[in-house]
């Protein structure tokens, strides 16, 4: 699994405090100004419009990619039981993300 | 300038001595550049050194004495102005005074160069054909190319352009923007009404007075851009001038529209206008509420959402008219028809009628470009590629579609294998370079800016008063509004180079050549933020950038040069791959090529294609739907046309499908081919060596496709 992110994204901090993703082998592409190579990736996931639209973005290990962020957090949580892990609470209020920070340019 | 002859006797008395000491001695006619025959006058020399140089005038007293004694030396009994001034420009080296002789440069050609333009055809663009207009514009262009290079250009910039690193597009129109669209509105609510016209005509009560004031229009804007000038939706535009005309009216407006755009070889250099009309069959979203303008540039009172019956009617007779092609069944080569692909079209009644209808041309005649706007996205579609994404502030502007104009003010192209070559495979050298020749190519559209800033300053009485026009308040040309294109030529041989695989040959030169563009968008947008301007990729075209990168690599990268350059080195037929695309001549099935082609799309903002050469297949409309559905579902694909191939004979006149070197029909070999060179169709007899190499090479879909039912 692949979760493509941003640095000042709420919606992508909110899953990065829940889940151990290092322990659950998820690879974290962190799509900052500069990082031609996480671009690159996107790009080749067919991403570059969805990454403009919205962020966090998740590629199964099919290949097949997701955008909906509680279907996101579906897949971790499965993905964290299949490991073992525990997972974090979810914060009692929700992050919405109206401001666009949850997007690439 | 001319050539000079010894000074009859009689007419030796009548030349004024203008230098008492010595100048007399000289018995010399001068020809000057001002078409007067004129006695040698020493002082000239100074005059013009002070004139145009910082030189100081005892410098300029003793260059003027030096090239004197020069001329009278080497017993010169004719002499011009332009000699003279190569040998004050020598003295100038002599001393070091290598500014004053930048300064004191001559613009122009040699007697051979003209001599060969004036016979020959100059294939730098296939839709020059060869004339007396033509040769005028192509020596106007060289003397603004040297302008530009001199004059316009810091060093580094020109430099870097005669040397291959970069492009500079259309430096014979330095003073000109690149390309333009634009809605008809503009001309549906102030009339035809330019700068300095002879007579201004009002609001067009009848379509084909809209059709005049459109053609008109195009032509007077062809005269101030280099490109492409694109009109958006078109059939929308014109819907409500058709509510009072018949089927049989409305397929007569289309056909005279496209004829009238395909013979105007009567401009600037004989050109056809390159021009670009956006075609939806649904009324796009942002123009659905939109009040509409009718005849007399009066509102209708309804919205264009209520002519979308009209605006069908339109584009439908407009493809009746490419099917048909022209009185010889050739494809018309202008306007490019645009048709939007979106969402809404596929909930609008009839949807799959007119998508066969449009891909029953595209498989005929190859006109149909299919561009993609998937989700919210809207844009305006020209030239070969170029889109013009419309942004929030466009958007608004929509509301009052008049207002709705956008253009590039310049095009610069990279050189990437050229990179490639001097990296020697280091990864890290390779993206340090490329940024190097972004910020090149910015310095350079900077430049364009500054100086196209100042004629557009200049207002009515400047030489871009149709561009400083203010009918809606603001200057026709918005010019901090423009974008500045980066286009990119060789992608394919720059992966070769640096990992040994073509883009097509491999997951991991593809990957790498996704990076390299992944790089050009960052630090386009990066230059963006630092420089307040609006950089953005495109697939350049490159024309003839393609061909000339090629030969100058071979010139000064050989050894590395000969082992990706594409086409026939022995034929001097060689090119290097278009922008991203993949090898012409690469066997992979249309839509795998559509979709990986694809993958480099959203990365390049300003425009993408990918072409699917069809040579002489004809396939059913059916499957070219199918296809076209599937690219806009299941790709990211910007934009896609198909080319078939014709033969047309110059004897009997009739066109056949196929290149051949024969008339199928009565076996006369004064044929000529057709088919597209770039994003437009044209005949091979004007194509340039380089495309040539590439057109022997395109892989033809041949058996790709389910065949037309004969």
């Amino acid at each position: 699994m692949t979760l493509f992110t941003k640095t000042d994204c709420r919606l992508c901090d909110q899953l990065k405090n829940r889940f151990d993703f290092a322990a659950m082998q998820v690879d974290i592409e962190v799509l900052d100004n500069g990082d031609a190579a996480a671009l690159a990736h996107l790009a080749w996931h067919s991403l570059v419009e969805s990454a403009r639209k919205t962020l966090p973005l998740l590629v199964l290990d099919d290949s097949s990619t997701e955008a909906d962020f509680n279907r996101i957090e579906g897949y971790l949580i499965d993905k964290a039981m299949q490991c073992g892990l525990t997972i974090k609470a979810i914060p009692s209020q929700s992050i919405s993300c109206d401001d666009g920070s949850c997007s690439i340019q | 300038m001319g050539v000079v002859m010894p000074l009859p006797t009689e007419r030796k008395s009548k030349i004024k001595s203008f230098s008492k000491a010595d100048s007399t001695d000289l018995a010399l006619f001068v020809r000057t550049s001002e078409e007067d025959i004129t006695g040698w006058n020493r002082q000239r020399i100074v005059d013009a050194l002070l004139r145009e140089t910082f030189v100081d005038p005892d410098t300029a007293d003793r260059i003027s004495l030096d090239v004197e004694k020069t001329i009278q030396n080497g017993a010169v009994k004719t002499v011009t102005g332009p000699l003279i001034r190569e040998l004050v420009n020598a003295k100038l080296l002599e001393l070091g005074l290598e500014d004053a002789r930048r300064m004191h440069t001559r613009l122009g050609m040699p007697l051979y160069d003209v001599n060969q333009l004036l016979v020959q055809h100059n294939k730098e663009n296939a839709n020059v054909p060869h004339g007396p207009e033509a040769t005028n514009l192509t020596l106007a262009e060289g003397i603004k190319k040297e302008y530009a290079l001199l004059h316009v250009f810091s060093d580094d910039v020109a430099d870097a352009h005669l040397k291959g690193d970069l492009h500079l597009h259309d430096l014979g129109f330095i003073d000109r923007p690149y390309c333009s669209g634009q809605s008809l509105e503009y001309i549906k609510k102030f009339g035809l009404n330019l700068p300095h016209g002879l007579s201004m005509a009002k609001p067009a009560k009848h379509a084909e007075v809209l059709l005049a004031h459109m053609v008109k229009f195009a032509a007077a804007l062809q005269s101030h851009f280099a490109g492409a000038i694109g009109w958006d939706a078109i059939n929308l535009f014109y819907a409500p001038y058709l509510e009072e005309l018949s089927d049989r009216d409305v397929k007569q407006l289309a056909q005279m529209l496209i004829f009238e755009f395909s013979q105007q070889a009567v401009a600037r250099g004989g050109q056809a206008i390159f021009s670009d009309i956006n075609i939806y069959w649904e009324v796009p979203k942002h123009f659905e509420n939109v009040p509409a303008i009718g005849p007399g540039g009066e509102y209708t009172g309804k919205t264009y959402g209520e002519y979308e019956k009209q605006a069908q009617r339109f584009a439908w007779a407009l493809f009746e008219v490419y099917k048909e092609g022209d009185a010889l069944g050739k494809p018309f080569f202008f306007p490019k028809p645009l048709v939007h692909i979106t969402e809404k079209l596929f909930k609008t009644e009839g949807h799959m009628d007119f998508l066969n209808h449009i891909c029953d041309v595209a498989a005929d005649k190859g006109n149909t470009y299919f561009v993609f706007d998937r989700g919210e996205t809207a844009k305006i579609s020209e030239c070969c590629r170029l889109s013009f994404k419309l942004e929030a502030s466009d958007l608004e502007d929509a509301k009052t579609p008049w207002r709705m104009r956008y253009s590039a003010l310049q095009n610069v192209t990279i050189n990437l294998p050229r990179l490639a070559y001097r990296a020697e495979g280091d990864d890290t050298q390779i993206f340090s370079l490329i940024t190097e020749q972004i910020k090149l190519a910015v310095k350079a559209h900077a430049q364009k800016k500054d100086f196209i800033g100042k004629l557009l300053a200049m207002g009515e009485g400047g030489p871009l008063s149709l561009l400083a026009m203010k009918l809606d308040g603001e200057e026709y040309l918005r010019l901090e509004r423009c974008s500045y294109l980066i286009g990119m030529v060789g992608l394919n041989e720059m992966v070769k180079v640096h990992i040994g695989q073509e883009l097509h040959e491999s997951d991991e030169a593809m990957k790498f050549g996704l990076k390299i563009i992944a790089h050009m968008n960052i630090v386009c947008n990066k230059m963006n933020e630092k420089n307040g301007m609006k950089f953005v990729l495109e697939q350049t075209p490159a024309e003839s950038t393609a061909y000339r990168f090629a030969k100058l690599d071979m010139a000064h990268f050989p050894k590395m040069a000969k082992k990706v350059v594409q086409g026939d080195l022995e034929k001097g037929e060689i090119y290097y791959t278009n922008s991203t695309l993949y090898h012409v001549g690469s066997t992979m099935n249309p839509i795998s090529r559509v979709e990986r082609e694809g993958l480099f799309h959203p990365l390049i903002e300003a425009g993408a294609i990918t072409h699917v050469w069809l040579g002489e297949a004809y396939p059913d409309k059916g499957a070219l739907t199918d296809f076209v559905i599937k690219t806009f579902r299941h790709t990211q694909n910007d934009q896609i046309a198909f080319s078939p191939e014709f033969t047309c004979c110059l004897d009997c006149g009739k066109t056949s499908r196929g290149l051949s070197q024969n008339c199928s029909y009565c076996k006369s070999e004064h044929v000529d081919g057709i088919t597209r060179i770039t994003g437009y169709f044209t005949k091979l007899s004007s194509w340039n060596k380089g495309k040539l190499g590439e057109l022997r090479e395109r892989y033809r879909n041949e058996k790709r496709f389910v065949e037309k039912a004969v």
